[in-house]
């Protein structure tokens, strides 16, 4: 009759007894699980954090580098590899498209991880033990992780983020003994790019200037699009890139133009200004650079095409 | 002006007919661009096919999405509110006229947004979270189509109104006006949530506002994004009892139980918008705790009332007709020729063991953790929208057909198969995609193989049977949508015009008789079947709790 009005009385019939019964169990299964979540914040082993800080992309942005800065131990694959030390506050960056640093963790340590995004929401997925927490610009997300098993593992970024959304991926090493690490091929790690000892007013030569372009292209996180083998999914490759004539779009015009200082230090500080032809779906953002920088970067890009 | 049906003896508005006609066909429009959309995005997350680019790829999703969960669903919807407050109440349209700026508002919504997501403006996908932009038209489309639905929602209300000035029903309203009453009052609160973020959204997308802080957005975007799955489940409880009273005659065996596992619903089920930021920052666990249990689950509660009465609504009915053998004749002794019956069956069960079973056990606030962002997350909400609501929705039309289209069914035996293939379609792709995320594969990614990226990655071998699985499942589900699309089109064009009760295909029960007194139990085969349901669900649960605890220990 559930169409029709129900019959008269229907607000006093007597509720049978096995839907009274079913309703019970329903109700206890309800509360129990109710309880389980709360029972699971003192005897679980993971739960969520609700610890997070208010922050800027730009001010989230200074303290991972400077942390890489004084941390990293080396590069792979154009990232930087840090090593913290147990306990300690590590920063990780979001960004299209990458993760940035790579972790070398050591088994049954706490790490508090700060995670932030620099632009777009983006996901942290570690796999293949299958973690996801949401990483967010503008709030720094801290998780203390103590990761339980040894190998290697990589963060993959499960919030769509734009059109590199699939490239998105790094990589947390957690190892035992120092041995473990010529598994990945770390042990040798180069200190470098952060050689270069600060000179007061004397001009830095072109071997330093490269050092340090090196270090910027690491650090600033062109790696996630400019690749230095050659390969160009996202932006044209660095090597071999200077001195080149490219095809671009200007007002939606094609011209050629050479590959000089002026042309790249107006590519980065207006990237819509020219569009490489092949690359439009990838436009490249503003990044907070120095002029500085960029000289350095030019140098750098220089001395890859020799 | 009215009609008075010759089979039901309703008397019709025929404005609202009229009206319901126009919204229904844009429901099933919007229901084929979604799937021809999601046929291509299966064989492009099909690996070894790979078909679109990335570009089209992330337009699709957003373009499926917006199709299937918003346009097919809240259509459909809106006609189901007309019918509701009018057909069943015998009453008229209170504005038909006002009815038409909704539908007029909708229809250019649903143009404005799929033309601009198919120009490539606002490749954002469905949820569109800030700091990720849109063309401002995009939000401006959605905000249409939510103020059109809007206005369609108070209509509903001003033909209630109607009804109970002009006494056209008895004492109280019909359980399923109840129902749909229920879903209007969830959609009212939905759509505002809709309007509270959609509306500085826009004007942030046209420059007249700074930022639109991240964390809010989400919040109140999954109040209209989750919450709007309620009035799914308001509307699809209800039709599941229309069902059991056109096929057997039934109703609830108690009608305060079920009217007050309604009033559950839009107590608690607003709250559901924390099941999105269970592993986010910026909300504090006790929050999340509170709010993802829909204050300590009394709104999985009313839907495990609802478990329970929908099929004793059955099966008391087919006792009273006289299949009283054993445990389960009034079930094998169904009416399974009727396609919106066997629908109905096959929506309950799809929606309570997939959808049901991984909704609550992925929304607690720990075990999200292992699947936050997989495509397990997709996996459960095929689940319940489509092998739930969808189901649900293709099964009364068939009813829909003859009583307010007036035409007999085309292909009457293709009608009868095509709900167990949609269900067999799409269980096949939701298990398997619960499964992969389970695995970890994430979801809304085009390639799995990280191709330019600086590192790969190999999945669990296992996932390769299972992307297969979910491809076959996906075709399956696809073939069984055309079937019923192109059913309805032709029924609709082409039929043969309904001439009176003994002309029908699908068959309207009488009223089943009176109870006998009895003692003991009203349903004894529901019982068992639920508890078969509760031994699957504890099972789930503990598996996914231990699959938890051997993950890195984090806090």
């Amino acid at each position: 009759m559930s169409l029709l009005s129900p019959v008269e009385g229907w607000y006093y019939k007597k509720v049978s007894k096995d839907e009274k019964m079913w309703m019970v169990i329903a109700l206890i299964l309800c509360l129990m699980m109710f309880v389980w979540m709360i029972m699971w914040h003192v005897y679980g082993k993971q739960n969520p954090s609700s610890l997070t800080y208010k922050t800027s992309t730009a001010e989230f942005s200074k303290l991972s580098e400077a942390y890489i800065k004084n941390n990293m131990v080396g590069v792979d694959k154009g990232i930087p590899v840090v090593r913290p030390k147990p306990n300690s506050d590590v920063f990780v960056l979001a960004e299209m498209w990458r993760w940035s640093p790579v972790l070398i963790l050591q088994k049954d340590q706490s790490y508090k991880l700060h995670i932030s995004s620099r632009d777009v929401l983006h996901g942290f997925s570690i796999q293949p033990v299958n973690m996801n927490f949401q990483v967010y610009p503008q709030y720094d997300y801290v998780l203390t992780f103590k990761p339980t098993e040894t190998g290697e593992y990589k963060v993959i970024c499960n919030e769509f983020c734009g059109i590199g959304h699939h490239t998105m991926i790094g990589k947390i090493v957690v190892i035992d003994k120092e041995e473990d690490l010529k598994l990945y091929g770390y042990e040798n790690m180069k200190k470098a790019p952060d050689p270069v000892v600060k000179k007061t007013n004397e001009p830095l030569t072109e071997q330093e200037m490269v050092l340090l372009g090196e270090q910027a292209y690491t650090l600033k996180g062109c790696a996630a699009c400019h690749k230095i083998d050659g390969t160009k999914e996202l932006a044209p490759a660095w090597n071999g890139l200077f001195g080149k004539s490219e095809e671009v779009r200007e007002n939606g015009k094609i011209i050629s133009v050479k590959v000089d200082e002026d042309y790249i230090k107006e590519s980065i500080k207006q990237p819509q200004q020219k569009i490489t032809v092949g690359f439009e779906k990838s436009p490249m953002p503003v990044f907070p650079v120095t002029d500085e920088d960029i000289d350095h970067i030019i140098a750098y890009i220089k001395s890859l095409s020799k | 002006m009215f009609r008075t049906c010759d089979i039901t003896g309703f008397k019709v508005d025929l404005q609202s007919q009229k009206l319901i006609r126009y919204n229904a066909v844009f429901a099933v429009i919007s229901l084929l661009l979604a799937v021809t959309a999601a046929l291509l995005l299966v064989f492009t997350r099909y690996q070894p096919m790979h078909l679109l680019n990335a570009e089209w790829y992330y337009r699709l999703v957003t373009f499926h999405g917006l199709n299937a969960l918003i346009f097919w669903i809240i259509f459909f919807e809106v006609a189901g509110l007309y019918f509701g407050s009018t057909v069943i109440l015998n009453t008229r349209f209170c504005a038909p006229k006002w009815g038409w700026v909704a539908f007029l508002l909708m229809v250019a919504g649903l143009v404005m947004s799929n033309i601009i997501i198919l120009m490539g403006k606002a490749d954002v996908m469905l949820t569109s979270y800030t700091p990720l932009k849109g063309h401002p038209l995009y939000y401006l489309g959605i905000i249409l189509f939510a103020v059109g639905a809007l206005l369609a929602v108070v209509l509903f209300f001003g033909n209630l109104m109607i009804a109970r000035r002009e006494k056209t029903y008895g004492d109280s309203l019909p359980l399923v006006a109840y129902g749909l009453m229920t879903a209007a009052i969830i959609a009212v609160i939905t759509l505002a949530s809709g309007a509270i973020i959609y509306i500085p959204t826009f004007l942030w997308s046209l420059g007249l506002i700074e930022n639109v802080d991240p964390a809010m957005y989400k919040l109140i975007w999954w109040g209209l994004g989750h919450s709007s799955q309620q009035i799914n489940v308001a509307a699809m409880v209800s039709i599941w009892y229309m069902v059991s009273f056109l096929a057997v005659g039934g109703t609830s065996i108690n009608e305060k139980v079920s009217r007050s596992a309604f009033v559950l619903y839009i107590l608690f089920i607003c709250l559901a918008s924390a099941h999105h930021l269970l592993t986010d920052p910026g909300v504090s666990s006790a929050w999340k705790v509170w709010n993802t249990s829909y204050a300590m689950y009394l709104a999985v509660l009313a839907s495990m009332i609802h478990a329970f009465a929908v099929p004793s609504s059955f099966e008391s009915a087919q006792r009273r007709w006289g299949y009283n053998k054993g445990l389960f004749q009034w079930l094998s002794k169904a009416p399974w020729g009727n396609p919106a019956f066997s629908a109905i069956i096959l929506a309950v069960i799809g929606f309570g063991f997939i959808g049901g079973t991984t909704g609550v056990i992925f929304g607690m606030e720990q075990t999200n953790i292992i699947v936050h962002n997989t495509i397990a997350i997709p996996g459960h909400f095929k689940g319940t929208v489509v092998i739930g609501t969808t189901l649900t929705f293709m099964g009364i039309t068939y009813y829909l057909i003859p009583l307010i289209f007036r035409r007999k069914i085309v292909g009457f035996k293709w009608a009868q198969w095509q709900p167990w293939l949609f269900f067999i379609g799409i269980a096949l792709l939701s298990i398997s995609m619960i499964v992969l995320g389970q695995l970890g594969v994430p979801r809304r990614h085009w390639d799995s193989t990280f191709s330019g990226g600086p590192f790969t990655y190999n999945f669990n071998p296992a996932v390769d049977f299972f992307w297969v699985l979910m491809m076959i499942g996906g075709v399956i589900a696809f073939i069984a949508t055309l079937i019923w699309i192109l059913i309805v089109v032709f029924s609709v064009s082409f039929g043969a015009k309904v001439n009176g009760p003994n002309d029908m295909q699908l068959t309207i029960s009488p009223l089943a008789p009176e109870a006998k007194k009895h003692k003991g139990f009203e349903a004894p085969g529901t019982l068992v079947l639920t508890f078969i349901f509760l031994l699957v669900f504890l099972a789930l649960f503990f598996l996914n709790w231990k699959w938890l605890a051997a993950t890195w220990n984090v806090n």
